[in-house]
């Protein structure tokens, strides 16, 4: 008796294995692994900057670049890993708006990449998952450049040793201090420790705040971490005690336990190392107990929206935040005065969103490398890090500080905050207390490696 | 003459019993071999590196459908389990550097012990109260994960990098040849899985998977003719937790880096999910289930970029499409999920056996 299905079906498996073999060349993927191995050969031999020359020596001096990946002679190909679904979506959406808008102007304003060369963006989702970023990553690297954006501080770790090992940079979107010293990652604007730092450094003086207790609630996670670090450095530097830290998670939904630390331990000033949605759930806690102590808050606290909410009074009395650079709408700022030329031409229907400025800011460093990468001849992914390692400064027209840049050892980040405090009536809900505030223990901070 | 019979037909009990049942069955396994050793050198890295990241899914879900499939034990706490033995991975084998034949078999060591200190709970309750009861598993894994820092490395997460040593390279060769980490990663992870699917198998065509079974569709009448009830609830969530857990250790290994949010309630309902519309109660189900679940985020974001849909907006969102790429993506998985409990609860395993019944049968399928 023959089974004749049994034959059948192994016939079936046979051809659709024959066909996997013959469908897909192995061949076309040899090419874009031989060049990552080359590349982290290369950064491995710190000869990154032998690499430049080689390469402005093959090519001349300011002579079109080679292809490379993610340039094809015309159109220079960037990456953008950001949440565009799930909940941290609310930041991914207007940041990623920011990186369009600088990109546009470059495009249709300048021609391109030092007049020549057209910017094209590729975005996907990360879900703010470290897992899908590590997909993603691998879907898109060898068809750009660079990666203009990576969000989040867990997307970033999960990606950066194969950042190193294919010598590729990236730009992350997350303020921690351990980016300053690694090679491939470029990083803009005064990390959270600094930012907590000149907040207290400010508040125990000018800010009159003398003498009180000071206290600390950080979410728990390396975000949390790096803003509790600026509050112990400053702590040591000012001389005052960190009476409680209260911890929580980004997700929780309640935060009695928190708010009676806080209460029980008569904190007088809390630092808040947090994102949005437990800002909101620890400050309505807080409210509803009419306990009032001076909150400052990192700058990721903030949402435009708190101002509008039924918290606004609450917080105009006792809200402080503490970021980076002038405040929306600010036109004696010039990097905001052309930044809001460019909202208005493309991107008319954004609402003022301090994100959208980050993303801004960062498109317009990852625009820095490129022009010097175009200069230099090369935009293969040794040349990128060359031309970092090349680059004496980012600047940004005071929209951001100016960023001391070089090679990984000489990189310093801006040492200056702005104190905003609330104010419904203005464009993302805050004003400026204080601007360009740099404390002597700031400028002491050490960016070790 | 018994000798010349063909293998297909059944007149044993001790035929319904073998593991490769048919001709076509072990020239499938044969297939399948070839499958593997093949689709590395015609796939590009990507396509691996995702088709690695579902065959540390499938080792879980495995073991899942162990416990659920087929002992009838919902859990949510695959997760934890998950992430003992991502922790192990990177504990014993990137901070100690031991080799991977110490780290893998003490992974799956870890996840077995606190299997079995879970699964007492599983004898005083069942049904929705268990599946609480391993939803507070997971909430206390993860305030583990972030919080013992000596292991864990706390919120900061740790890296595994070093676990494997040469393997871990963008290039490495093997006699004579170089290959990528991708290739290398696909190898090692499917060979595991086939090495756990056939584990399984082995199990559930034997004395201890009767058991499950029968605990799975009548508790008390097992107990009644004489199956253990303690025995074999513990042992499942024994062998299931230790199949979660290798599945953690490869996905440490394969991720580089691990994040304590990874192991949340999010990747419990995951394996759920995966179990199910892979096929409760099938072994294959299971790894179907982690292809086609994990990969069809991919596949549908590969398809929408490369062909412009009139209604999705390509790369960059805009007034040109109703959706984006990625609220697509997410609108069609959800979509398949229900649609496979609706057309077909049996799960991909289902349409699998039916085909197969459809060719066997022929020609009179009806």
């Amino acid at each position: 008796m023959q089974s004749r299905p049994g034959w059948l079906k192994l016939a079936a498996a046979l051809v659709a294995l024959a066909l996997v073999a013959a469908a897909c060349g192995r061949d076309d993927d040899d090419g874009g692994t031989g060049d990552a191995t080359d590349a982290t050969d290369d950064a491995a031999g710190d000869a990154a900057d032998d690499a430049a020359d080689d390469a402005a020596g093959d090519d001349g001096e300011g002579g079109a670049p080679a292809e490379a990946p993610g340039f094809d002679g015309e159109t220079i190909t960037l990456g953008v890993i950001t949440p565009v679904t799930g909940p941290v979506a609310l930041i991914g959406e207007p940041l990623t708006n920011g990186n369009r808008v600088y990109v546009d102007y470059v495009n249709a304003e300048l021609g391109g990449v030092a007049g020549r060369y057209q910017i094209e963006l590729v975005e996907v989702d990360s879900e703010y998952n470290p897992t899908v970023a590590v997909q993603q990553y691998n879907a898109i690297k060898d068809d750009v450049t660079l990666f203009a954006q990576v969000l989040g501080t867990p997307s970033v770790n999960a990606v950066l040793e194969q950042l190193e090992r294919d010598n590729v940079v990236a730009s992350p979107a997350s303020l921690d201090s351990f980016w300053v010293r690694e090679q491939n990652l470029l990083p803009i604007g005064a990390p959270y420790q600094i930012q907590a730092i000149n907040a207290l450094s400010w508040y125990l003086t000018d800010g009159g705040g003398e003498g009180q207790t000071i206290c600390t609630a950080i979410q728990n996670d390396p975000y949390g971490q790096a803003g509790q670090q600026g509050v112990d450095f400053a702590a040591g530097e000012l001389g005052f005690e960190v009476a409680t830290t209260a911890t929580f998670n980004a997700t929780d939904e309640d935060y009695t336990a928190q708010v009676s630390q806080l209460q029980g331990a008569g904190c007088e000033a809390v630092f808040l190392v947090s994102t949005p949605t437990p800002t909101n759930g620890m400050l309505s806690e807080a409210a509803s107990r009419e306990y009032a102590p001076q909150w400052i808050g990192q700058s990721p606290s903030w949402l435009g929206l708190f101002a509008l909410s039924p918290l606004a009074p609450y917080l105009q009395a006792n809200f402080l935040l503490v970021g980076e650079g002038p405040v929306w709408g600010d036109t004696s700022v010039p990097g905001m005065a052309q930044m809001l030329a460019h909202v208005e031409a493309y991107a008319p229907e954004q609402v003022p969103d301090t994100y959208f400025t980050f993303g801004y800011a960062q498109a317009w460093s990852v625009v820095q490398v490129l022009e010097k990468a175009v200069e230099l001849g090369d935009l293969s992914r040794d040349g990128i890090v060359a031309a970092m390692n090349s680059l004496d400064e980012l600047a940004f027209d005071d929209l951001f500080g100016a960023y001391q840049w070089g090679r990984p050892e000489d990189r310093d980040p801006p040492r200056a905050s702005t104190i905003f405090s609330v104010d419904p009536a203005a464009p993302t809900g805050l004003a400026t207390r204080i601007t360009a505030m740099e404390s002597d223990a700031a400028r002491a901070f050490d960016f070790e490696d | 003459m018994f000798r010349t019979r063909n293998p297909a037909m059944v007149v044993r009990y001790d035929d319904d019993l073998r593991l490769f049942r048919s001709r076509p069955a072990k020239a499938g396994v044969v297939a399948f071999g070839l499958v593997w050793l093949l689709v590395p050198l015609n796939l590009t890295d990507y396509p691996l590196l995702v088709l690695s990241y579902a065959g540390a899914a499938a080792i879980g879900a495995i073991g899942l459908n162990l416990l659920t499939g087929y002992t009838g034990q919902v859990s949510l706490g695959h997760a934890f389990f998950t992430g003992a033995g991502a922790y192990a991975c990177a504990y014993l084998g990137a901070e100690r550097g031991l080799p991977i034949g110490v780290w893998l078999p003490a992974a799956a060591a870890i996840g077995c012990l606190m299997g079995a200190a879970i699964a007492p709970f599983a004898l005083r309750l069942r049904g929705n109260y268990l599946v609480i009861i391993t939803l507070g598993l997971v909430l206390l894994g993860e305030h583990l994960f972030k919080n013992w820092d000596s292991v864990t490395g706390g919120g900061n997460g740790t890296s595994t990098t070093g676990a494997l040593g040469v393997l871990d390279t963008n290039e490495f060769s093997l006699f004579g040849s170089a290959y990528t980490r991708e290739q290398g990663f696909f190898w090692l992870i499917w060979a595991v899985v086939a090495v756990g699917a056939l584990l399984a198998k082995n199990i559930v065509r034997s004395r201890p998977g009767r058991a499950m079974q029968a605990v799975r569709d009548r508790d008390l009448a097992a107990e009644v003719i004489g199956v253990s009830q303690a025995r074999y609830k513990i042992g499942a969530f024994v062998v299931s937790s230790g199949y979660a857990a290798v599945g953690g250790a490869l996905y440490a290994v394969l991720q580089g880096r691990l994040d304590p949010t990874q192991f949340g309630l999010v990747l419990g309902i995951q394996f759920v999910a995966i179990v199910i519309v892979g096929g409760l109660g099938t072994i294959f189900g299971s790894i179907l289930g982690a292809i086609v679940l994990g990969s069809l985020p991919r596949v549908i974001e590969a398809l929408t970029r490369d062909n412009d849909l009139p209604f999705v907006s390509g790369d960059r969102g805009g007034p040109e499409g109703y959706l984006t790429v990625a609220s697509l993506n997410k609108s069609l998985y959800g979509v398949i999920i229900i649609a496979f409990l609706i057309a077909e609860p049996r799960g991909l395993a289902g349409l699998w056996l039916r085909i197969r019944t459809w060719f066997k049968t022929w020609p009179f399928s009806y």
